[in-house]
């Protein structure tokens, strides 16, 4: 579940829209990174690679929006912050696991993904500036094929072990 | 520290302004990776980055526990001191520089077991603390004991057939010593848990935020951030007065079977604060004080 907090998706400008594009994929760059850092310390080495990679690719999105913003707005400054987006396309935090596999990490992505799908097909009928709608609607479609590329990846990845996740808990002594 | 990017002569004497990036530290958290303190931790930056206090004016004292690694991570002072002693530790602290910006914390079973006698007084004593416990409802750090919070029938490896206790309810629990800013937050919603601290800060006076953040590795199922997304629910779209203290005890009783996230009291009179009697008694004490000079005379015979 991803959320937004202030934002009135019926008198949004374009220049807001850009502006909250940028601070969506800040957000998902900077929890990548974070899990990548802690799969690093968790000696989980290839889902941490994974996760390094998906903050390059929210990072590359980001500057491109930045980018784009930058040309058409230059220096005006920003009504919409960081504290009115939440998880919007960043994978929620309990999703990573110490020693998760690559599998695992790639189903995160995933179900990422998917929330931002959502998150922008939800607001598009909202939205009444046909700028902000076509911005939306590029948005939308770019998830869908970020969906595209993970579910290509996960085809190729190895199947998960059989491994029971409860043999590495401690069990009251009785159990 | 990030400053404006006009770069203006007003600029540079206007006050610096930070970003949560800027109270980060360079030590890397070692919590397990899915640990709620994760969350409760950027709640922590975000809060301090809109106080906009440099790094050198604020201290974190915390006990001993997972979530007491917090200081560590931040660019504060900060003291990761004996089990349960954090509050003690931070009044004395307070009270010697009281200029400091004074956080506490820790976890349910440093604040409320083995610490749980030094709430009531720093409570009483009122002292300009933000008391910010992470409430796993476990003690995580030392495997999956029962902690104060634990509901009853859990099992653990201390309850092997289910714990017989009663939890302890830190909400009423403060409440019950007259706390004047109470609140509960979760790292399912960092926005409103960073809004949530930022306001205990500013408040003048003791304040605790009771922070349900979920153990991944011992935590229940239903104690997670998915669950708790789809299960909080905010005071404030329940219709919460804050300021109503009555109010504020009836919503708590649900700490245990509901998610309630928000303030549940605000005093909107704060009572004084204890550094604030301190400074007043100090002046009052000084009017008929004897001149420094005239001290010696007093012990010096002809």
């Amino acid at each position: 579940m991803s959320s937004t907090t202030g934002i009135d998706f019926s008198t949004l400008s374009l220049r807001d829209a850009l502006d909250l594009a940028v601070l969506i994929e800040e957000e998902a760059r900077d929890r990548y990174e974070e899990f990548a850092e802690q799969l690093e310390l968790h000696h989980t080495p290839e889902a941490a690679k994974f996760f390094r990679e998906m903050a390059g690719n929210e990072e590359k999105h980001r500057s491109q929006l930045a980018a784009r913003r930058r040309i058409s707005f230059g220096g005006e400054a920003s009504t919409v912050t960081r504290a009115m987006i939440f998880d919007v396309e960043a994978p929620d935090y309990d999703e990573a696991r110490a020693f998760m596999t690559v599998r695992s990490a790639l189903e995160a992505a995933m179900r990422a993904e998917e929330k931002a799908y959502d998150f922008f097909a939800a607001a598009i009928p909202n939205v009444q500036d046909d700028e902000v709608r076509s911005l939306f609607e590029e948005l939308r479609d770019e998830e869908t094929e970020h969906k595209r590329m993970v579910a290509e990846q996960l085809e190729k990845a190895p199947a998960d072990p059989e491994i029971d996740e409860e043999a590495f808990g401690d069990d009251p002594v009785s159990h | 520290m990030t400053t404006s990017s006009v770069a203006t002569e007003a600029a540079a004497v206007a006050a610096p302004v930070f970003s949560p990036k800027d109270f980060k530290s360079s030590l890397k958290p070692i919590w397990c990776p899915g640990c709620g303190d994760f969350g409760v931790l950027q709640g922590i930056y975000r809060a301090l980055a809109a106080i906009g206090r440099p790094s050198h004016e604020i201290a974190f004292i915390s006990g001993i526990g997972c979530s007491s690694r917090i200081p560590g991570y931040t660019t504060a002072y900060g003291f990761n001191s004996v089990h349960g002693r954090a509050l003690p530790i931070a009044q004395g602290l307070k009270l010697a520089n009281p200029d400091l910006l004074v956080l506490v914390a820790g976890g349910d079973g440093d604040g409320f077991s083995i610490g749980g006698g030094h709430v009531a007084h720093a409570i009483r004593r009122n002292q300009d603390l933000t008391y910010l416990v992470m409430d796993n409802q476990i003690y995580g750090l030392t495997k999956g004991q029962l902690s104060p919070t634990s509901r009853k029938g859990l099992h653990t490896v201390t309850s092997a057939y289910g714990s017989l206790e009663n939890p302890v309810n830190p909400l009423m629990y403060v409440m019950g010593y007259g706390a004047a800013f109470v609140a509960q937050g979760t790292p399912a919603d960092i926005p409103g848990l960073a809004a949530m601290i930022e306001e205990a800060i500013r408040f003048p006076g003791f304040a605790f935020v009771n922070i349900q953040s979920p153990c991944v590795t011992y935590g229940e199922p239903d104690q997670q951030i998915k669950v708790h997304k789809k299960v909080m629910k905010r005071l404030e779209d329940l219709g919460h007065d804050s300021s109503d203290r009555v109010q504020a005890f009836d919503r708590a009783q649900s700490y245990g079977s509901e998610l309630l996230t928000g303030v549940f009291f605000r005093d909107p009179d704060p009572p004084p604060t204890y550094g604030s009697l301190i400074r007043a008694r100090k002046q009052e004490l000084m009017a008929s004080a004897p001149r420094r000079e005239d001290i010696l005379d007093m012990f010096v015979q002809d």
